[in-house]
Protein backbone atom coordinates (compact mmCIF):
# COMPACT_ATOMS: atom_id res chain seq x y z
CA UNK A 1 0.00 0.00 0.00
CA UNK A 2 2.15 2.84 -1.26
CA UNK A 3 -0.53 5.63 -0.14
CA UNK A 4 -0.30 4.77 3.31
CA UNK A 5 3.35 4.40 3.76
CA UNK A 6 3.39 7.85 1.73
CA UNK A 7 0.89 9.14 4.65
CA UNK A 8 3.12 7.48 7.20
CA UNK A 9 6.47 9.31 6.06
CA UNK A 10 4.23 12.64 5.41
CA UNK A 11 3.42 11.75 9.51
CA UNK A 12 7.25 11.25 10.36
CA UNK A 13 8.44 14.36 8.80
CA UNK A 14 5.79 16.39 10.78
CA UNK A 15 6.53 14.34 13.81
CA UNK A 16 10.27 15.52 13.59
CA UNK A 17 9.51 18.95 12.57
CA UNK A 18 7.41 19.28 15.80
CA UNK A 19 10.50 17.60 17.84
CA UNK A 20 12.35 20.21 16.76
CA UNK A 21 9.81 23.00 17.22
CA UNK A 22 9.82 23.99 13.75
CA UNK A 23 6.46 23.52 12.82
CA UNK A 24 3.66 26.32 13.10
CA UNK A 25 1.49 25.72 16.27
CA UNK A 26 -2.11 26.42 14.79
CA UNK A 27 -4.89 25.91 17.58
CA UNK A 28 -2.03 23.71 19.37
CA UNK A 29 -0.45 26.76 20.61
CA UNK A 30 -0.20 26.76 24.26
CA UNK A 31 -1.83 29.38 25.71
CA UNK A 32 -1.30 31.52 28.67
CA UNK A 33 -3.14 33.42 31.33
CA UNK A 34 -1.51 36.82 30.44
CA UNK A 35 -1.64 36.23 26.57
CA UNK A 36 -3.51 39.11 24.79
CA UNK A 37 -5.00 38.40 21.29
CA UNK A 38 -6.07 40.60 18.55
CA UNK A 39 -8.80 38.83 17.07
CA UNK A 40 -10.65 39.86 13.63
CA UNK A 41 -12.27 38.77 10.39
CA UNK A 42 -9.82 38.48 8.01
CA UNK A 43 -9.36 41.96 5.86
CA UNK A 44 -10.73 43.98 8.81
CA UNK A 45 -7.35 45.92 9.16
CA UNK A 46 -5.74 42.99 11.74
CA UNK A 47 -2.13 43.89 9.99
CA UNK A 48 -2.36 47.34 9.92
CA UNK A 49 -3.62 46.80 13.71
CA UNK A 50 -0.76 44.69 14.39
CA UNK A 51 1.88 47.58 13.09
CA UNK A 52 0.20 50.11 15.76
CA UNK A 53 0.63 47.54 18.50
CA UNK A 54 4.34 46.51 17.38
CA UNK A 55 5.28 49.82 16.69
CA UNK A 56 3.66 50.75 20.17
CA UNK A 57 4.70 47.99 22.16
CA UNK A 58 8.38 48.06 20.71
CA UNK A 59 9.67 51.36 20.18
CA UNK A 60 12.97 50.36 19.78
CA UNK A 61 12.68 48.77 16.72
CA UNK A 62 9.97 49.96 13.95
CA UNK A 63 7.78 47.04 12.51
CA UNK A 64 7.80 45.46 9.03
CA UNK A 65 6.55 43.04 6.90
CA UNK A 66 10.14 41.27 7.64
CA UNK A 67 9.56 40.83 11.32
CA UNK A 68 5.80 41.52 12.23
CA UNK A 69 5.44 37.54 12.52
CA UNK A 70 7.77 37.64 15.37
CA UNK A 71 6.64 41.03 17.16
CA UNK A 72 2.78 39.98 16.84
CA UNK A 73 3.15 36.43 16.33
CA UNK A 74 0.15 34.52 14.48
CA UNK A 75 0.17 30.91 15.22
CA UNK A 76 -0.70 29.92 11.77
CA UNK A 77 2.98 31.34 10.34
CA UNK A 78 5.27 31.97 13.58
CA UNK A 79 7.24 28.45 14.54
CA UNK A 80 6.45 27.37 17.83
CA UNK A 81 10.87 27.61 18.21
CA UNK A 82 10.33 31.23 16.98
CA UNK A 83 6.97 31.42 20.19
CA UNK A 84 8.96 30.13 22.84
CA UNK A 85 11.65 33.03 22.39
CA UNK A 86 8.77 35.85 22.91
CA UNK A 87 8.74 37.93 25.68
CA UNK A 88 5.95 38.24 27.56
CA UNK A 89 2.94 39.10 27.72
CA UNK A 90 2.65 38.19 24.16
CA UNK A 91 0.04 40.01 21.75
CA UNK A 92 -1.15 36.96 19.35
CA UNK A 93 -2.66 37.43 15.88
CA UNK A 94 -6.06 35.41 15.15
CA UNK A 95 -8.60 35.16 12.97
CA UNK A 96 -10.49 32.54 14.59
CA UNK A 97 -13.98 32.53 15.83
CA UNK A 98 -14.62 32.59 19.76
CA UNK A 99 -12.63 30.30 21.47
CA UNK A 100 -13.28 30.28 25.04
CA UNK A 101 -9.24 29.66 25.76
CA UNK A 102 -8.53 33.23 24.60
CA UNK A 103 -7.58 35.22 28.05
CA UNK A 104 -8.04 39.24 26.85
CA UNK A 105 -9.31 39.91 22.99
CA UNK A 106 -8.99 42.77 21.48
CA UNK A 107 -11.37 42.44 18.33
CA UNK A 108 -11.26 44.49 15.42
CA UNK A 109 -14.46 45.03 13.71
CA UNK A 110 -14.90 46.17 9.69
CA UNK A 111 -17.95 47.29 7.33
CA UNK A 112 -19.35 44.01 5.76
CA UNK A 113 -19.44 46.21 2.48
CA UNK A 114 -15.99 46.87 2.76
CA UNK A 115 -14.70 43.82 4.04
CA UNK A 116 -15.70 42.05 1.07
CA UNK A 117 -13.99 44.31 -1.84
CA UNK A 118 -11.14 43.91 0.16
CA UNK A 119 -10.91 40.19 0.52
CA UNK A 120 -12.47 40.07 -3.67
CA UNK A 121 -9.08 42.03 -4.28
CA UNK A 122 -6.74 39.92 -1.91
CA UNK A 123 -8.06 36.78 -3.60
CA UNK A 124 -7.20 38.39 -6.90
CA UNK A 125 -3.73 39.15 -5.93
CA UNK A 126 -2.48 35.70 -4.31
CA UNK A 127 -4.19 34.19 -7.77
CA UNK A 128 -6.90 32.79 -5.77
CA UNK A 129 -9.68 34.06 -8.11
CA UNK A 130 -8.89 35.15 -11.78
CA UNK A 131 -9.22 38.82 -12.58
CA UNK A 132 -12.40 38.96 -14.80
CA UNK A 133 -14.01 36.61 -11.63
CA UNK A 134 -17.41 38.43 -11.62
CA UNK A 135 -18.31 40.23 -7.86
CA UNK A 136 -21.50 38.91 -7.67
CA UNK A 137 -20.56 35.30 -7.66
CA UNK A 138 -17.23 36.22 -4.70
CA UNK A 139 -20.04 37.74 -2.52
CA UNK A 140 -22.49 34.84 -3.38
CA UNK A 141 -19.43 32.79 -1.62
CA UNK A 142 -18.53 35.61 0.83
CA UNK A 143 -22.50 35.66 2.42
CA UNK A 144 -22.27 31.72 2.52
CA UNK A 145 -18.98 31.92 4.61
CA UNK A 146 -17.18 30.26 2.01
CA UNK A 147 -13.97 32.63 1.41
CA UNK A 148 -12.33 31.76 4.44
CA UNK A 149 -11.90 29.56 7.08
CA UNK A 150 -12.85 31.30 9.66
CA UNK A 151 -16.95 31.30 9.10
CA UNK A 152 -18.87 34.37 7.39
CA UNK A 153 -18.49 37.44 8.47
CA UNK A 154 -21.57 37.65 10.53
CA UNK A 155 -20.66 34.40 12.63
CA UNK A 156 -17.20 35.56 13.14
CA UNK A 157 -18.31 39.12 14.81
CA UNK A 158 -21.57 37.25 16.35
CA UNK A 159 -19.78 34.37 18.27
CA UNK A 160 -17.22 37.01 19.51
CA UNK A 161 -20.09 39.98 20.69
CA UNK A 162 -22.65 37.01 22.26
CA UNK A 163 -20.17 35.46 24.61
CA UNK A 164 -17.44 38.44 25.30
CA UNK A 165 -18.68 42.22 24.47
CA UNK A 166 -19.01 44.17 27.63
CA UNK A 167 -16.90 41.73 29.66
CA UNK A 168 -13.44 43.77 30.55
CA UNK A 169 -11.31 41.11 29.20
CA UNK A 170 -12.76 42.07 25.52
CA UNK A 171 -12.28 45.37 23.70
CA UNK A 172 -14.07 46.15 20.73
CA UNK A 173 -12.17 47.87 17.75
CA UNK A 174 -13.89 49.61 14.47
CA UNK A 175 -11.71 49.65 11.62
CA UNK A 176 -13.59 53.20 10.53
CA UNK A 177 -12.83 54.89 14.43
CA UNK A 178 -9.34 53.73 13.61
CA UNK A 179 -9.00 55.38 10.20
CA UNK A 180 -10.74 58.61 11.64
CA UNK A 181 -8.37 58.89 14.56
CA UNK A 182 -6.15 56.36 15.13
CA UNK A 183 -4.37 58.38 18.71
CA UNK A 184 -7.56 58.21 19.95
CA UNK A 185 -8.26 54.42 19.37
CA UNK A 186 -4.63 53.36 19.75
CA UNK A 187 -4.61 54.93 23.30
CA UNK A 188 -7.83 53.10 23.92
CA UNK A 189 -6.00 49.80 23.33
CA UNK A 190 -3.03 51.23 25.25
CA UNK A 191 -4.83 51.52 28.75
CA UNK A 192 -6.20 47.98 27.98
CA UNK A 193 -3.07 46.44 27.66
CA UNK A 194 -2.15 48.78 30.80
CA UNK A 195 0.29 50.82 29.47
CA UNK A 196 0.56 54.26 30.21
CA UNK A 197 -1.04 56.07 27.17
CA UNK A 198 2.10 58.25 26.10
CA UNK A 199 1.32 60.62 23.42
CA UNK A 200 4.29 60.70 22.30
CA UNK A 201 4.85 57.14 21.75
CA UNK A 202 1.28 57.18 20.45
CA UNK A 203 2.43 58.95 17.88
CA UNK A 204 5.11 57.68 16.30
CA UNK A 205 3.66 54.55 16.69
CA UNK A 206 0.95 55.72 14.70
CA UNK A 207 3.17 57.81 11.78
CA UNK A 208 5.41 54.37 11.63
CA UNK A 209 2.17 52.51 10.77
CA UNK A 210 1.04 55.00 8.08
CA UNK A 211 -0.64 53.49 4.90
CA UNK A 212 2.53 55.53 2.92
CA UNK A 213 5.11 53.82 5.32
CA UNK A 214 3.62 50.58 4.86
CA UNK A 215 3.13 51.33 1.35
CA UNK A 216 6.99 51.41 0.90
CA UNK A 217 7.94 48.42 3.36
CA UNK A 218 5.41 46.39 1.53
CA UNK A 219 7.54 47.14 -2.13
CA UNK A 220 10.97 46.04 -0.22
CA UNK A 221 9.57 43.12 1.71
CA UNK A 222 6.72 41.68 -0.15
CA UNK A 223 8.86 37.99 -0.69
CA UNK A 224 9.63 38.22 2.94
CA UNK A 225 6.19 38.11 4.24
CA UNK A 226 3.57 35.02 4.14
CA UNK A 227 1.01 37.80 3.29
CA UNK A 228 2.07 38.93 0.31
CA UNK A 229 4.76 35.78 -1.11
CA UNK A 230 4.58 34.63 -4.46
CA UNK A 231 1.37 36.93 -5.27
CA UNK A 232 1.16 39.07 -8.19
CA UNK A 233 2.84 41.84 -7.68
CA UNK A 234 0.93 44.47 -9.87
CA UNK A 235 -1.97 44.36 -7.24
CA UNK A 236 -0.84 45.50 -3.55
CA UNK A 237 -1.39 44.36 -0.41
CA UNK A 238 -2.12 47.82 1.22
CA UNK A 239 -4.81 49.13 -0.84
CA UNK A 240 -6.84 51.82 -0.25
CA UNK A 241 -6.89 51.96 3.60
CA UNK A 242 -9.66 53.66 3.84
CA UNK A 243 -13.62 53.11 5.00
CA UNK A 244 -17.10 53.75 2.73
CA UNK A 245 -15.23 52.58 -0.60
CA UNK A 246 -18.16 49.83 -0.43
CA UNK A 247 -20.84 53.21 -1.88
CA UNK A 248 -18.91 53.77 -5.30
CA UNK A 249 -17.82 50.19 -6.00
CA UNK A 250 -20.32 47.72 -5.05
CA UNK A 251 -23.13 47.70 -6.95
CA UNK A 252 -26.38 48.28 -5.42
CA UNK A 253 -28.00 44.86 -5.57
CA UNK A 254 -24.58 43.21 -3.66
CA UNK A 255 -24.93 46.31 -0.87
CA UNK A 256 -28.87 44.76 -0.77
CA UNK A 257 -27.46 41.42 -0.35
CA UNK A 258 -24.92 42.01 2.20
CA UNK A 259 -27.61 43.99 4.49
CA UNK A 260 -30.56 41.79 3.98
CA UNK A 261 -28.40 39.14 5.68
CA UNK A 262 -26.33 40.85 8.12
CA UNK A 263 -28.46 44.35 8.72
CA UNK A 264 -29.91 43.42 12.19
CA UNK A 265 -26.09 43.33 13.40
CA UNK A 266 -24.34 46.24 11.35
CA UNK A 267 -27.60 48.21 12.55
CA UNK A 268 -26.64 47.19 16.03
CA UNK A 269 -22.93 47.78 15.13
CA UNK A 270 -23.99 51.26 14.24
CA UNK A 271 -23.32 50.64 10.55
CA UNK A 272 -25.87 52.79 8.51
CA UNK A 273 -27.80 51.09 6.22
CA UNK A 274 -28.32 51.92 2.67
CA UNK A 275 -31.38 49.77 1.76
CA UNK A 276 -34.80 49.95 3.67
CA UNK A 277 -35.10 46.22 2.27
CA UNK A 278 -32.19 44.99 5.36
CA UNK A 279 -34.93 44.37 7.99
CA UNK A 280 -37.47 42.96 6.28
CA UNK A 281 -36.27 39.65 5.11
CA UNK A 282 -36.00 37.04 7.89
CA UNK A 283 -32.50 37.00 9.76
CA UNK A 284 -30.59 33.88 9.43
CA UNK A 285 -29.29 34.63 13.09
CA UNK A 286 -30.71 35.47 16.22
CA UNK A 287 -29.28 38.55 17.09
CA UNK A 288 -28.27 39.58 20.78
CA UNK A 289 -28.01 43.20 22.75
CA UNK A 290 -24.69 44.50 24.05
CA UNK A 291 -25.49 45.32 27.28
CA UNK A 292 -25.42 41.84 28.41
CA UNK A 293 -24.99 41.82 32.15
CA UNK A 294 -21.82 40.21 33.84
CA UNK B 1 12.13 14.29 25.38
CA UNK B 2 10.70 10.75 25.48
CA UNK B 3 7.39 12.02 26.07
CA UNK B 4 7.76 13.88 23.01
CA UNK B 5 9.39 11.16 21.02
CA UNK B 6 6.24 8.66 22.84
CA UNK B 7 3.70 11.61 20.95
CA UNK B 8 5.20 11.88 17.62
CA UNK B 9 5.49 7.74 17.69
CA UNK B 10 2.07 8.16 18.29
CA UNK B 11 1.29 10.69 15.99
CA UNK B 12 2.75 9.04 12.67
CA UNK B 13 0.65 5.88 13.49
CA UNK B 14 -2.19 8.19 13.59
CA UNK B 15 -3.06 6.98 17.20
CA UNK B 16 -2.91 10.05 19.40
CA UNK B 17 -6.36 11.44 20.61
CA UNK B 18 -7.89 13.74 17.84
CA UNK B 19 -9.35 16.70 19.96
CA UNK B 20 -10.29 19.14 17.39
CA UNK B 21 -7.18 18.40 14.91
CA UNK B 22 -8.97 15.62 12.74
CA UNK B 23 -10.89 15.36 8.94
CA UNK B 24 -14.71 16.55 9.51
CA UNK B 25 -16.67 15.28 6.60
CA UNK B 26 -19.23 17.70 4.93
CA UNK B 27 -21.71 14.61 5.95
CA UNK B 28 -20.65 14.60 9.50
CA UNK B 29 -23.65 15.13 12.11
CA UNK B 30 -22.58 16.65 15.85
CA UNK B 31 -24.19 15.72 18.85
CA UNK B 32 -22.92 19.06 20.58
CA UNK B 33 -23.98 20.45 24.13
CA UNK B 34 -22.03 21.92 27.34
CA UNK B 35 -21.10 19.48 29.86
CA UNK B 36 -23.46 17.99 31.35
CA UNK B 37 -26.66 18.49 29.58
CA UNK B 38 -27.35 15.20 28.92
CA UNK B 39 -24.73 14.29 26.07
CA UNK B 40 -24.20 10.58 27.17
CA UNK B 41 -27.90 9.77 27.48
CA UNK B 42 -28.61 11.05 23.72
CA UNK B 43 -25.44 9.40 22.93
CA UNK B 44 -27.20 5.84 23.89
CA UNK B 45 -31.12 7.04 23.06
CA UNK B 46 -28.85 7.79 19.41
CA UNK B 47 -26.86 4.16 19.67
CA UNK B 48 -29.48 1.75 20.52
CA UNK B 49 -31.53 3.62 17.89
CA UNK B 50 -29.29 3.22 14.73
CA UNK B 51 -28.06 -0.63 16.30
CA UNK B 52 -31.18 -2.31 17.50
CA UNK B 53 -29.18 -5.37 17.57
CA UNK B 54 -26.38 -4.31 19.69
CA UNK B 55 -26.33 -4.21 23.68
CA UNK B 56 -25.45 -0.26 24.13
CA UNK B 57 -23.17 0.21 27.29
CA UNK B 58 -20.44 1.96 28.54
CA UNK B 59 -18.25 -0.54 27.08
CA UNK B 60 -18.81 0.09 23.40
CA UNK B 61 -20.35 3.55 23.23
CA UNK B 62 -17.48 4.94 22.53
CA UNK B 63 -17.07 2.99 19.57
CA UNK B 64 -20.69 2.86 18.56
CA UNK B 65 -21.39 6.75 18.94
CA UNK B 66 -17.23 8.15 19.12
CA UNK B 67 -15.91 11.22 20.67
CA UNK B 68 -13.12 13.25 18.93
CA UNK B 69 -11.53 13.85 22.39
CA UNK B 70 -11.07 10.38 23.10
CA UNK B 71 -11.15 8.50 20.51
CA UNK B 72 -7.69 8.55 17.99
CA UNK B 73 -8.00 9.80 14.34
CA UNK B 74 -7.22 6.63 12.82
CA UNK B 75 -10.26 5.48 14.58
CA UNK B 76 -12.32 8.50 13.65
CA UNK B 77 -10.84 8.23 9.89
CA UNK B 78 -12.26 4.07 9.60
CA UNK B 79 -16.06 4.69 10.58
CA UNK B 80 -18.19 4.36 8.14
CA UNK B 81 -20.19 7.44 6.78
CA UNK B 82 -21.80 9.63 7.33
CA UNK B 83 -20.57 9.66 10.79
CA UNK B 84 -22.62 10.78 14.30
CA UNK B 85 -19.56 12.33 16.81
CA UNK B 86 -19.98 13.59 19.89
CA UNK B 87 -18.35 16.71 21.05
CA UNK B 88 -18.12 19.17 23.92
CA UNK B 89 -16.64 22.25 21.83
CA UNK B 90 -18.03 25.64 21.87
CA UNK B 91 -19.05 27.24 18.27
CA UNK B 92 -17.05 25.11 15.22
CA UNK B 93 -17.09 26.74 11.82
CA UNK B 94 -16.21 23.27 10.54
CA UNK B 95 -19.28 21.72 12.38
CA UNK B 96 -21.86 22.15 9.71
CA UNK B 97 -25.01 19.44 10.90
CA UNK B 98 -25.37 19.73 14.55
CA UNK B 99 -27.93 18.70 17.12
CA UNK B 100 -27.59 21.13 20.07
CA UNK B 101 -28.76 19.50 23.09
CA UNK B 102 -29.05 22.40 26.18
CA UNK B 103 -29.91 21.84 30.07
CA UNK B 104 -31.57 24.57 32.06
CA UNK B 105 -27.94 26.02 33.34
CA UNK B 106 -28.97 25.81 37.15
CA UNK B 107 -29.34 22.08 36.76
CA UNK B 108 -25.99 21.83 34.70
CA UNK B 109 -24.44 23.86 37.82
CA UNK B 110 -25.28 21.02 40.08
CA UNK B 111 -24.70 18.08 37.87
CA UNK B 112 -21.40 19.37 37.49
CA UNK B 113 -20.80 20.03 40.98
CA UNK B 114 -21.35 15.96 41.74
CA UNK B 115 -19.27 15.25 38.45
CA UNK B 116 -15.94 17.05 39.50
CA UNK B 117 -16.29 15.54 42.88
CA UNK B 118 -16.28 12.08 41.37
CA UNK B 119 -13.98 12.56 38.95
CA UNK B 120 -11.64 14.16 41.82
CA UNK B 121 -11.57 17.35 39.83
CA UNK B 122 -12.17 19.54 43.01
CA UNK B 123 -11.36 18.89 46.61
CA UNK B 124 -14.27 17.38 48.81
CA UNK B 125 -14.30 20.85 51.01
CA UNK B 126 -15.61 22.81 47.92
CA UNK B 127 -19.57 24.22 48.88
CA UNK B 128 -22.09 24.01 45.75
CA UNK B 129 -22.09 27.30 46.72
CA UNK B 130 -18.46 28.12 46.29
CA UNK B 131 -18.72 26.29 42.95
CA UNK B 132 -22.01 28.13 41.29
CA UNK B 133 -19.47 30.90 41.41
CA UNK B 134 -16.82 29.47 39.64
CA UNK B 135 -19.00 27.72 37.59
CA UNK B 136 -20.98 31.49 36.28
CA UNK B 137 -17.00 32.50 35.79
CA UNK B 138 -16.95 29.86 33.51
CA UNK B 139 -13.75 28.87 35.23
CA UNK B 140 -14.83 25.19 35.52
CA UNK B 141 -14.91 24.02 32.39
CA UNK B 142 -12.62 24.28 29.73
CA UNK B 143 -15.19 25.01 27.11
CA UNK B 144 -16.05 28.28 27.92
CA UNK B 145 -19.32 29.51 30.84
CA UNK B 146 -22.52 27.98 29.77
CA UNK B 147 -23.62 31.71 28.04
CA UNK B 148 -20.57 31.55 26.20
CA UNK B 149 -21.36 27.92 24.89
CA UNK B 150 -24.84 28.15 24.43
CA UNK B 151 -24.84 32.03 22.58
CA UNK B 152 -22.25 30.71 20.06
CA UNK B 153 -24.09 28.18 19.27
CA UNK B 154 -27.66 29.55 19.05
CA UNK B 155 -26.71 33.30 17.99
CA UNK B 156 -24.80 31.54 14.73
CA UNK B 157 -26.62 28.67 14.17
CA UNK B 158 -30.56 28.63 15.10
CA UNK B 159 -33.20 28.94 12.30
CA UNK B 160 -31.20 27.39 10.05
CA UNK B 161 -31.95 24.16 8.29
CA UNK B 162 -28.97 22.40 9.73
CA UNK B 163 -29.03 23.14 13.09
CA UNK B 164 -31.67 21.35 15.76
CA UNK B 165 -31.82 22.56 19.05
CA UNK B 166 -33.10 19.89 21.52
CA UNK B 167 -33.58 21.15 25.45
CA UNK B 168 -32.92 18.57 27.86
CA UNK B 169 -36.13 19.17 29.57
CA UNK B 170 -38.19 18.34 26.61
CA UNK B 171 -35.85 15.42 25.81
CA UNK B 172 -37.04 13.80 29.54
CA UNK B 173 -40.97 15.14 29.17
CA UNK B 174 -41.51 13.30 25.55
CA UNK B 175 -38.88 11.23 25.28
CA UNK B 176 -39.90 9.55 22.57
CA UNK B 177 -41.32 12.29 20.13
CA UNK B 178 -38.23 14.37 20.75
CA UNK B 179 -36.03 11.56 19.74
CA UNK B 180 -38.26 10.97 16.94
CA UNK B 181 -37.75 14.66 16.14
CA UNK B 182 -34.02 13.77 16.07
CA UNK B 183 -34.06 10.96 14.31
CA UNK B 184 -35.86 12.51 11.18
CA UNK B 185 -33.10 15.47 11.43
CA UNK B 186 -30.75 13.00 10.81
CA UNK B 187 -32.91 11.36 8.15
CA UNK B 188 -33.78 8.02 9.65
CA UNK B 189 -37.49 6.96 9.30
CA UNK B 190 -37.55 5.01 12.65
CA UNK B 191 -41.16 3.71 13.49
CA UNK B 192 -42.88 4.17 16.61
CA UNK B 193 -42.17 1.33 18.00
CA UNK B 194 -38.60 1.17 17.25
CA UNK B 195 -38.25 4.68 19.05
CA UNK B 196 -39.82 3.04 22.19
CA UNK B 197 -37.39 0.68 22.09
CA UNK B 198 -34.40 3.16 21.55
CA UNK B 199 -36.37 5.17 25.28
CA UNK B 200 -36.71 1.61 26.82
CA UNK B 201 -32.84 0.72 26.23
CA UNK B 202 -31.87 3.88 27.50
CA UNK B 203 -33.90 4.65 30.40
CA UNK B 204 -31.82 6.06 33.77
CA UNK B 205 -32.33 2.61 35.35
CA UNK B 206 -30.99 0.54 32.97
CA UNK B 207 -27.79 3.06 32.51
CA UNK B 208 -27.53 2.56 36.27
CA UNK B 209 -26.87 -0.65 35.75
CA UNK B 210 -24.50 -0.30 33.02
CA UNK B 211 -22.97 1.35 35.16
CA UNK B 212 -22.67 -0.79 37.97
CA UNK B 213 -21.11 -3.62 35.70
CA UNK B 214 -18.80 -1.62 33.36
CA UNK B 215 -17.82 1.66 34.94
CA UNK B 216 -14.01 0.45 34.48
CA UNK B 217 -14.33 0.17 30.77
CA UNK B 218 -15.61 3.45 30.01
CA UNK B 219 -13.27 6.67 29.92
CA UNK B 220 -16.24 9.10 31.53
CA UNK B 221 -16.02 6.74 34.93
CA UNK B 222 -12.63 4.93 35.08
CA UNK B 223 -10.69 5.68 38.33
CA UNK B 224 -13.20 7.67 39.58
CA UNK B 225 -15.05 7.67 43.19
CA UNK B 226 -17.84 5.21 43.14
CA UNK B 227 -19.53 6.26 45.86
CA UNK B 228 -20.61 8.88 43.26
CA UNK B 229 -22.97 7.60 39.85
CA UNK B 230 -22.32 9.08 36.93
CA UNK B 231 -25.69 8.28 35.99
CA UNK B 232 -27.41 10.49 38.79
CA UNK B 233 -30.79 11.97 39.11
CA UNK B 234 -31.84 12.36 35.38
CA UNK B 235 -34.28 14.41 35.82
CA UNK B 236 -34.99 18.46 35.79
CA UNK B 237 -35.54 20.82 37.88
CA UNK B 238 -33.71 19.19 40.87
CA UNK B 239 -31.54 22.68 41.53
CA UNK B 240 -34.46 23.69 43.32
CA UNK B 241 -34.07 21.56 46.44
CA UNK B 242 -30.23 21.55 45.87
CA UNK B 243 -28.84 25.47 45.43
CA UNK B 244 -29.23 28.15 47.59
CA UNK B 245 -31.02 31.14 46.96
CA UNK B 246 -27.96 33.04 46.36
CA UNK B 247 -26.97 30.87 43.74
CA UNK B 248 -29.99 30.72 42.01
CA UNK B 249 -29.80 34.85 41.80
CA UNK B 250 -26.42 34.65 40.96
CA UNK B 251 -26.85 32.43 37.94
CA UNK B 252 -30.03 34.58 36.59
CA UNK B 253 -28.96 37.60 37.00
CA UNK B 254 -25.73 36.56 34.98
CA UNK B 255 -27.55 34.78 32.76
CA UNK B 256 -31.53 35.78 32.43
CA UNK B 257 -31.63 36.90 28.77
CA UNK B 258 -31.01 33.45 27.66
CA UNK B 259 -32.42 31.41 30.41
CA UNK B 260 -35.74 33.61 28.98
CA UNK B 261 -34.97 32.76 25.38
CA UNK B 262 -34.84 28.85 25.78
CA UNK B 263 -37.57 29.27 28.04
CA UNK B 264 -36.29 28.43 31.21
CA UNK B 265 -38.87 30.19 34.40
CA UNK B 266 -36.86 32.67 36.08
CA UNK B 267 -37.11 32.55 40.25
CA UNK B 268 -36.69 36.05 40.05
CA UNK B 269 -39.79 37.27 38.26
CA UNK B 270 -38.44 40.95 38.11
CA UNK B 271 -35.58 40.26 35.05
CA UNK B 272 -38.46 38.23 33.38
CA UNK B 273 -40.32 40.96 32.15
CA UNK B 274 -37.21 43.31 31.25
CA UNK B 275 -34.85 40.77 29.74
CA UNK B 276 -36.39 39.45 26.11
CA UNK B 277 -37.72 42.37 24.42
CA UNK B 278 -34.84 44.34 22.33
CA UNK B 279 -32.88 41.30 23.59
CA UNK B 280 -33.72 38.62 20.79
CA UNK B 281 -34.57 39.92 17.42
CA UNK B 282 -36.82 37.05 16.48
CA UNK B 283 -37.32 33.62 16.67
CA UNK B 284 -38.25 32.72 20.04
CA UNK B 285 -36.70 29.42 20.61
CA UNK B 286 -39.39 27.41 22.14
Amino acid sequence: MPGRSDGMIAHLVAGTKRLLGLHRPGRSLVILPDDVFLVSFPKSGNTWTRFLLANLVHPEQAATFANIHRLIPDPSVTTKREFDRIGRPRIIKSHECFDPRYPRVIYILRDPRDVVLSQYHYHRKLKRLADDSPLEKFVARFLAGETCPHGSWGENVTTWLTSRHNDPRFLLLRYEDMVADPRRELTRVAVFLNMTPDAQRISQAVERSAADQMRKLEKAQSDQSSLTKDSRKDLSFVRAAKSGGWSSELPDSLVEQLEAKWGHIMTFLGYELATSKALSIEPEMVSFMPDKPR
Amino acid sequence: MIGQLKYIVKYALGRDRAGRHFTIFPDDTFLVSYPKSGNTWCRFLLANLLHPNETVGFANINELLPAPGISSKRFLKKLPRPRILKSHEPFDVRFRKVIYLVRDPRDVAVSEYHFDLKKHYIDPSVTLEQYVKRFVAGETASYGSWWEHVASWVATRQGSSSFLLVRYEDLLANSIEETGRIAKFLGIQARPESLQAAVDRSSANRMRKLEQQQSEQWSGTKNTRKEIPFVRAAKSGGWKESLSPQSVEEIESAWYPLLNLLGYELQNRALDSTATPGWVRRQPVS
